[in-house]
């Protein structure tokens, strides 16, 4: 047998293998058309839109208020940061100003559910290199984030924090002892977590030098998040733009230089960390007064764009009001749409094996980019 | 991690799992669960059925009055109508207790009727809703509310109109 390049795709010697559309990493559809040269990966050819439902459509027959929860169920586990945006927008195009209480509820909200939506990426890691206690231990740390997701806005995923105008919920003191004990049992848990993934030689094996996406790639992809972070990109909207009150919060935008599956798993939990720090200074500092500015503000006709850092990266939303209750066109650009793309330089060389952990190491949320 | 003290752990304080459907399931009191009605405090204003995303929220003029319904099995339990509800007389309860059989799906349904009355005064058939007094000065007293309640809306805005004239 000749030997031929492992990266020309049309080479006789390379095989062709689907990965998906179900079950890649997540279970979520998407499907990947691998060529494969023995056990390495030669050309990786990626096939979307397994769930597209039409949303954005949908969201032009809806009310600006219907909206906001529609938007919450585009994804479940970035589910704050869709209204949220949307929301923004909808305030910039009325003028609207939230009350000071209001932005920090929105802050507590989104950094629980970072907490909760890092911890779940790190656990499907652990599964996918075959260490499922390390994976069962993870969830169980996380169901103390969901207990109290459940237990201060009623729901598990869909928080329903986000009004437009401020904040639907309100923190009472019952909801706040219960805030700040799970903060309490979770952040020694994930401190201890990371200890784990920075020693545990299972995890580095399959970890280290994983997946390499190299800065100038990173770059050329135009990535964003915890992908970006972890190829020494150092941009997080919450420092780059602040909204609500970041500028405020200690945000630690941590970056690394080696674009492995590891470096990125190793920033998602610097950041569920820091999140905990975060909630915590908005609870120390927490204002009073009303949580938003009433029952149904007024959204003339006009058009916004806002973006709000997602657990998966920046988030933009475009909103274009017209004269109806409806808006005329709503339309947003989520962070693994530009992570996605970026699976072709990871999976560049990489072993069949890998190909799981790579996937899920952009943490792909494919019902939010195919909406 | 030291998997052996987690193992430890784990064995000391016995399964994270709730053991439901055998005993309680412990439940939040914020939880966001099945709908409530309630049609004495309504203004009948509609304003849930205009909120509600899933359009689980239909309320229909009838013979007898104006029906409430809430399609549980199209509810994504949101609140919004809750939220919106501008005298709260729809909330949602702690009760998630909906697995139902399919023949059960067209009953899985919070039904309530606001009746017609007869006004008290002119003597027209209208809608038994609550007076809208949210923003009445100064507040009505409870006798005054009753008495507003028995009225059709035409004669609440005169009783209104009278009451503002002697003030």
């Amino acid at each position: 047998m000749t030997t031929t390049s492992i990266a020309d795709p049309m080479s006789p010697a390379t095989t062709t293998i689907p990965v998906g559309p179900l079950h890649v990493a997540l279970e979520e559809p998407m499907y990947f058309r691998i060529d494969i040269s023995g056990e390495r990966v030669a050309h990786v050819g990626i096939n979307a839109g397994h769930v597209h439902r039409g949303i954005e459509y949908l969201a032009t027959k809806r009310t600006l208020i219907q909206n906001v929860v529609l938007t919450e169920r585009i994804c479940s586990l970035c589910s704050n940061s869709h209204p949220e945006a949307f929301a923004m927008a909808a305030e910039e195009i009325g003028g609207i100003e939230v009350p000071e209480r209001g932005k920090y509820l929105r802050v507590i909200a989104a950094e629980v559910k970072r907490v909760a939506s890092h911890l779940f990426n790190v656990a499907i890691l652990a599964h996918l290199v075959g260490y499922d206690a390390l994976f069962m231990h993870v969830m169980q740390v996380r169901e103390i984030a969901q207990d109290l997701k459940e237990g201060v806005f009623g729901n598990r995923m869909d928080l329903g924090a986000i009004c437009i105008g401020g904040a639907r919920y309100d923190l009472d003191e019952e909801t706040t002892a219960l805030l700040r004990s799970s903060l309490d049992k979770l952040e020694p848990e994930i401190a201890e977590i990371e200890k784990t993934y920075r020693t545990n030689g299972s995890i580095l094996r399959r970890t280290r030098d994983v997946g390499v996406l190299a800065n100038s790639d990173a770059i050329a992809c135009g990535v964003v998040g915890p992908v970006a972070r972890a190829s020494g990109v150092d941009y997080d909207v919450r420092r780059e733009a602040p909204y609500h009150v970041y500028d405020r919060m200690p945000v630690e935008v941590k970056t690394r230089q080696d674009g492995d599956v590891w470096s990125r798993a190793m920033i998602r939990l610097h950041e569920a960390r820091n999140a905990i720090s975060i909630i915590r200074r908005c609870l120390d500092t927490l204002p009073t007064g009303p949580v938003n500015v009433g029952e149904k503000p007024d959204v003339p006709a006009g058009r916004a764009v806002a973006r709000s850092e997602a657990p998966r990266g920046e988030l933009i939303y475009f909103l274009k009001t017209g004269d109806s209750e409806q808006p005329e066109r709503l339309k947003w650009r989520v962070p693994s749409f530009m992570n996605w793309d970026a699976l072709t330089f990871m999976m560049r060389d990489a072993k069949v094996a890998d190909i799981a952990i790579i996937v899920n190491s952009i943490d792909p949320c494919v019902s939010c980019t195919e909406r | 991690m030291n998997f052996l003290a987690l193992f430890a752990r784990n064995l000391t304080k016995g399964p994270y799992t709730e053991p439901f459907p055998f005993a309680p399931a412990p439940t939040a009191k914020r939880f966001r669960g099945k709908i409530e009605f309630d049609a004495e405090t309504c203004e009948g204003c509609r304003l849930c059925e205009r909120v509600c995303p899933a359009g689980a929220i239909r309320m229909t003029r009838t013979a007898e009055g104006m029906t409430f319904d809430c399609w549980h099995d199209s509810c994504v339990f949101c609140g919004n109508c809750e939220f919106h509800c501008p005298t709260k007389s729809i909330h949602q309860t702690a009760d998630w207790h909906l697995a139902h059989t399919q023949d059960q799906k067209f009953l899985m349904v919070e039904h309530a009727l606001i009746p017609n009355q007869i006004c008290a005064e002119c003597g027209k058939e209208a809608l038994a809703t609550a007076p809208a007094t949210r923003t009445v000065t100064p507040p009505l007293s409870p006798t005054e509310t009753q008495h507003l309640k028995a009225l059709c809306p035409k004669c609440r805005a005169k009783f209104i109109r009278a009451r503002k004239a002697a003030a």
